[in-house]
């Protein structure tokens, strides 16, 4: 990754329109898609919670765009605990990753805020797939995210997931503390029914907040981690 | 050669073991000119032997009946057929009953190719053989290769193609075949290049 | 006499309703009226739309003559633009039906009149060469009844054409493999292979090779992109059983044509030897097998002989051993015979990936001393037919050994290194380090593949249970042999009946690595796609040979428009010509072309969705008679 290829990514969006309509001779299909890795409502002891994950994505081998969207809405409280729209433009790095950067607005219910997303995204030997973003503003932190597919069957699939969120300042409005790491670690295993199409799950999912977040946690009366039991859908299209 | 050394225990046991059957199928290629015992060469016995021994005994009962090798002095009648690339013209013959022919075959094509006289079970034991010598490099698409046939295999014979019932020409060549027919029986005249039988380049001999 | 023969054939066909299909056509008259159309796909499994001509997928059998001048309407009944390529066929650039290379397509509502001579005879096909049309139904036959008596006969004879319906469209399939390349592969390995594994090569080994995958990131699975598809037959999935009758012992003339966007078959008909006698339209000193791989786009003219009073089945397996395409042969309507179960699913080897040297060795191979002498020049007529006749009938290693000696350029060879050639073909190849220090000695690259070509026959005769074929790497998982243990056709086995040009040193070599990125399903040649690509720019009166390097894991049927491809398999005078080659994973392939077409062609691979995702190029051929290129007037009559 060189930070030329990452500047680019930043300013490929700009590129897009004049990228994308290739010429007749050779044409080469717009490439577009939905998928959702996670659509899932946890059972939690002190809420429950309705969380998403999707990507949609149009673009091209060399220059792809994904609107990138993430949720947790507990309803307990009938808030947000997390809730980011990214606008991401991907473009290739090397044979199995991306370079990525973007945008994202984060609208839980605690505020909204913008922020720079400069990011990797790709397949790592051993078939892990990964995100490892960054987050840029006033508030930054990075973001690590590692998927792993388990084959019981060519159907039945358990899937391990972890994410790694690590705050680089206080956030008081988001709860967290500057080095305090919160961990989810998640494993739903899967069926596909139709094809890729739908793909219903079951799973387990643990999150956990570490150091100075932790804190936060305790002090707002909240356990600093919580076991969800999970229901779900994966979904491409 | 490997093969041949491979199989030639086998071909041993065979031959002890079908003894009988053998003196009959050993005439199912050279037919009657093996049979009884006309100073065939030795090396015919054993290539027929080995025919033999892969294809049973059905061809032993036409042994007698495909007629014999002709002499020059009784021919009553000669037939021109040309080897095409793969096909005879004519594609059918017709003969009479203790008729002599005198076949003069000439191969007009650009690969090599046999006339041979035989019934059908005939035919496919001795394409087993001329498929061995196709492995063994003795015939080629387009030629004889005369040193591997004079070759010894291993069991002390050369492998020869010089049947009375059959030619193989190569190229440009010309030959005959002088043959008398017994009694009616179903023959066909045909190619046993590997291929050539089964991409149609045969024909029936009818009795009148 | 041949017209017993023709009578037959004419006969089986009417009996067929094949010509019948073609509305006004008939092959008299010249003049062929063909519409595009949406259609309705009935599989047995599933029910689709898409697309097809006359009304119907597959399209009529187009029945023409040697010597006819063709003139073909053809209607475009979508509402997108679309083409017709008639594939195989030798013809002015603007007929050929590419569009954006030929022509501009035929628009919407539009005819266009395709007009041209028939140079040629044999088994071809057509398809469309817009989007994914071809693998949406758009495919048809085309037979040539040749001028002059064929070197064979046979009494009756039927188009099998096979395909690989699937139940998504084209468009779908390809943006589900963008999305995800894995998408429609239902055969990667699971944890309970992985154990099964264990078991059998202990836990370290099992370990070791999952990691060698996947520090790759690549799967040994990955041998059809596309799973999920019915494969027909003549339009008919296996349960609909398509049958073609006969009378026992009647020669039966099979001309197979693989019409699949993206499979491969392993064809047998248990009971029948089949005599191929013809590979791409063009004849070929007849062979008899149990059974012959088709790969994409390619074509065998095969004859059977069923004597028995009873059915067959024609059994065409994928390459991947994920469905099969099933008829029937029969003497009467409603008889079937046994389907035989799909043998187990291959894996890759590492030897596919281009390691272990197995690439190496596929380039040595090929037979193809000629090319490769150092000084570039190449061997003489005489020289080859020695190397044939030496090389390829080496029973064992003394034989080969001495066979070596006599070669033209045995002065070359190093004892040493010709006794290590001879010791490894006794081990069956285990070693490919001595393979290795083949491949980089000094001495000219010829005499290495004369002599491993006589190891490959010397392996063939010592009893190994696969027959090493030189157009595989070596231990390559992908190499196949007959379900019943006999004879499996080889591209080596393939010799021109009558070859139609003359040998002559090619003159100049281009090299086409096959590449790619699996992950991103993205196809490419020397790592460029099509859209990326200048196009390969050939001069009118030239020989060139192309070399083919896949360094990708996919086997890639290669196809050139408007020129044969003469496919160097070793045989020399006898190279055959054909109009796809196919390059297994981990090899080296040459083949020449006479470039005696001007214009501008397309060259891909005949994967539907490779060739769409840029492995494909535009030739441009410059220079020759000008009156050539302009034979034939474009018109275009739109509405």
């Amino acid at each position: 990754m060189t930070l030329q290829k990452i500047l680019a990514g930043l300013v490929a969006p700009a590129f897009v329109i004049s990228v994308l309509p290739a010429t007749p001779v050779q044409a080469e299909p717009l490439i577009w898609g939905v998928q959702a890795e996670q659509t899932e409502f946890r059972y939690g002891k002190d809420t429950d919670v309705f969380a998403w994950n999707f990507d949609a994505l149009v673009g091209s081998d060399e220059l792809k765009l994904v609107w990138r969207s993430e949720g947790e809405f507990a309803t307990k409280n009938d808030n947000f605990e997390r809730l980011e729209n990214q606008l991401r433009a991907q473009v290739p790095i090397s044979t199995f990753f991306d370079a990525v950067g973007g945008i994202r607005f984060s609208s839980p219910s605690t505020g909204n805020r913008f922020d720079g997303v400069i990011g990797l995204h790709g397949l790592a030997p051993q078939f892990f797939e990964v995100d490892a973003d960054l987050f840029v503003g006033e508030y930054p932190s990075a973001r690590l995210d590692v998927d792993y597919e388990v084959l019981l069957t060519n159907r039945l699939i358990a899937t391990p997931t972890i994410e790694l969120n690590l705050p680089f300042t206080d956030d008081t409005k988001y709860g967290k503390a500057a080095f305090g790491p919160s961990l989810e670690v998640g494993l739903r295993l899967s069926y596909d029914v139709v094809d890729r199409l739908l793909s219903p799950y079951i799973g387990i999912h643990y999150e956990r907040s570490f150091g100075g977040t932790a804190n936060i946690k305790r002090s707002e009366g909240e356990d600093a981690g919580a076991v969800f039991f999970l229901v779900g859908a994966k979904m491409i299209f | 050669m490997l093969t041949l050394t491979t199989n030639a225990p086998r071909l041993v046991i065979t031959s002890l073991a079908f003894a009988t059957f053998l003196t009959l199928s050993a005439s199912a290629w050279a037919g009657a000119g093996h049979g009884p015992a006309k100073g065939e060469p030795q090396n015919q016995g054993h290539m027929m032997g080995a025919q033999g021994g892969d294809s049973h005994g059905p061809a032993g009962h036409h042994g007698m009946e495909i007629g014999a090798p002709g002499k020059a002095a009784d021919v009553t009648r000669t037939i021109d057929v040309a080897m095409h690339d793969n096909y005879y013209k004519p594609e059918q013959i017709t003969v009479k009953a203790g008729e002599t022919i005198r076949f003069k075959i000439t191969n007009k094509g650009e690969f090599l190719h046999e006339f041979g006289l035989g019934t059908a079970v005939m035919h496919k034991a001795h394409q087993k053989e001329m498929m061995k010598m196709w492995e063994h490099g003795m015939i080629e698409a387009d030629r004889i290769n005369r040193d591997k046939m004079m070759m010894d295999h291993g069991d002390g014979r050369g492998m020869k193609h010089d049947d009375p019932n059959s030619i193989l020409l190569e190229p440009g060549k010309s030959g005959e075949v002088i043959w008398k027919f017994s009694k009616p029986v179903d023959l066909e005249f045909a190619c046993n290049i590997p291929g050539h039988y089964e991409s149609g380049m045969m024909g029936p001999i009818k009795f009148k | 006499m041949i017209t017993i023969t023709r009578q037959h054939v004419v006969g089986a066909v009417m009996g067929l309703g094949l010509v019948a299909a073609l509305g006004s056509g008939s092959a008299q008259a010249g003049e062929y009226n063909i519409t595009i159309d949406p259609v309705t796909i009935d599989t047995g499994d599933f029910t689709r739309s898409g697309v097809g001509f006359n009304g119907a997928s597959p399209g009529p059998v187009l029945r023409f003559k040697e010597g006819e001048n063709v003139t073909i309407n053809v209607t475009n009944n979508l509402s997108e633009d679309s083409s017709i390529h008639w594939h195989g066929l030798i013809l002015p650039f603007q007929q050929d039906g590419v569009p954006n290379i030929s022509y501009p397509g035929i628009k919407s509502g539009e005819t266009f009149t395709y007009n041209f001579p028939i140079k040629q005879s044999g088994t071809y096909w057509f398809h469309s060469h817009s989007g994914f049309q071809e693998p949406d139904g758009a495919y048809g036959a085309i037979v040539i009844e040749p001028k002059e008596r064929e070197p064979y006969r046979y009494d009756r004879e039927y188009v099998v054409q096979l395909a690989d319906a699937h139940p998504h469209s084209g468009n779908r399939i390809m943006r589900n493999l963008k999305m995800m390349a894995d998408y429609y592969n239902r055969k990667q390995q699971t944890v309970f292979d992985f154990f099964k594994d264990s078991e059998k090569m202990g836990l370290g080994a099992a370990l070791s090779d999952r990691m060698a995958w996947g520090d790759m990131r690549m799967m040994a699975t990955d041998i059809e992109d596309l799973q999920g598809f019915t494969p027909l037959i003549n339009g008919k999935g296996p349960d609909q059983n398509w049958t073609g009758l006969f009378k026992p012992g009647e020669r039966v003339r099979l001309r197979f044509i693989n019409s699949s966007a993206m499979t491969y078959f392993d064809i047998r008909i248990p009971g029948l030897k089949m005599t191929v006698v013809q590979a791409d339209g063009n004849n070929v000193q007849p062979v008899s097998v149990d059974e012959f791989r088709i790969a994409v786009a390619e074509t065998y003219d095969v004859i059977v002989r069923p004597a028995e009073d009873k059915a067959y089945t024609i059994f065409a397996e994928s390459m991947g051993r994920t469905a099969y395409a099933r008829g029937t042969l029969a003497p009467r309507e409603g008889l079937t015979a046994e389907v035989p179960d799909l043998r187990k699913s291959p894996l890759l080897t590492m030897a596919d990936m281009g390691m272990s040297h197995g690439m190496d060795h596929g380039a040595m191979a090929m037979g193809s001393a000629t090319h490769k002498m150092p000084d570039g020049s190449s061997m003489s007529g005489a020289a080859h037919d020695a190397h044939s006749s030496t090389t390829h009938k080496m029973p064992d290693g003394s034989e080969m050994k001495g066979a070596g000696h006599a070669m033209p350029d045995g002065s070359q060879m190093q004892g040493a290194e010709h006794q290590g050639m001879a010791q490894g073909g006794r081990h069956q190849m285990s070693d490919d380090a001595m393979m290795k220090g083949m491949d980089h000695s000094a001495q000219g690259a010829m005499a290495q593949s004369g002599m491993d070509n006589s190891m490959h026959g010397g392996m063939a005769k010592g009893g190994m249970a696969k027959e090493a074929d030189s157009f595989y790497a070596s231990n390559s998982g992908l190499m196949p042999s007959a379900a019943n243990g006999g004879k499996f056709l080889s591209y080596n086995d393939l010799k021109a009946q009558k070859p139609l040009y003359k040998q002559r040193p090619p003159t100049r070599e281009i090299e086409l690595r096959l590449t790619g990125n699996m992950e991103r399903y993205i196809w490419s040649i020397n790592g460029v796609k099509f859209k990326d690509a200048e196009p390969i720019r050939l001069k009118y009166g030239e020989r060139v040979r192309f070399k083919f390097v896949n360094e990708t894991m996919m086997t890639h049927p290669m196809h050139l428009h408007g020129m044969w491809s003469i496919l160097d398999n070793g045989n020399g005078k006898w190279n055959p010509i054909k109009h796809v080659v196919s390059v297994s994973p981990g090899t080296t392939v040459y083949m020449e072309t006479e470039v005696d077409a001007p214009g501008q062609w397309a060259f891909h691979c005949h994967l539907s969705y490779h060739a769409d995702a840029g492995m494909f190029r535009k030739v441009v051929v410059e220079g020759g008679p000008k009156e050539q290129a302009d034979a034939s007037a474009v018109r275009h009559e739109g509405h």
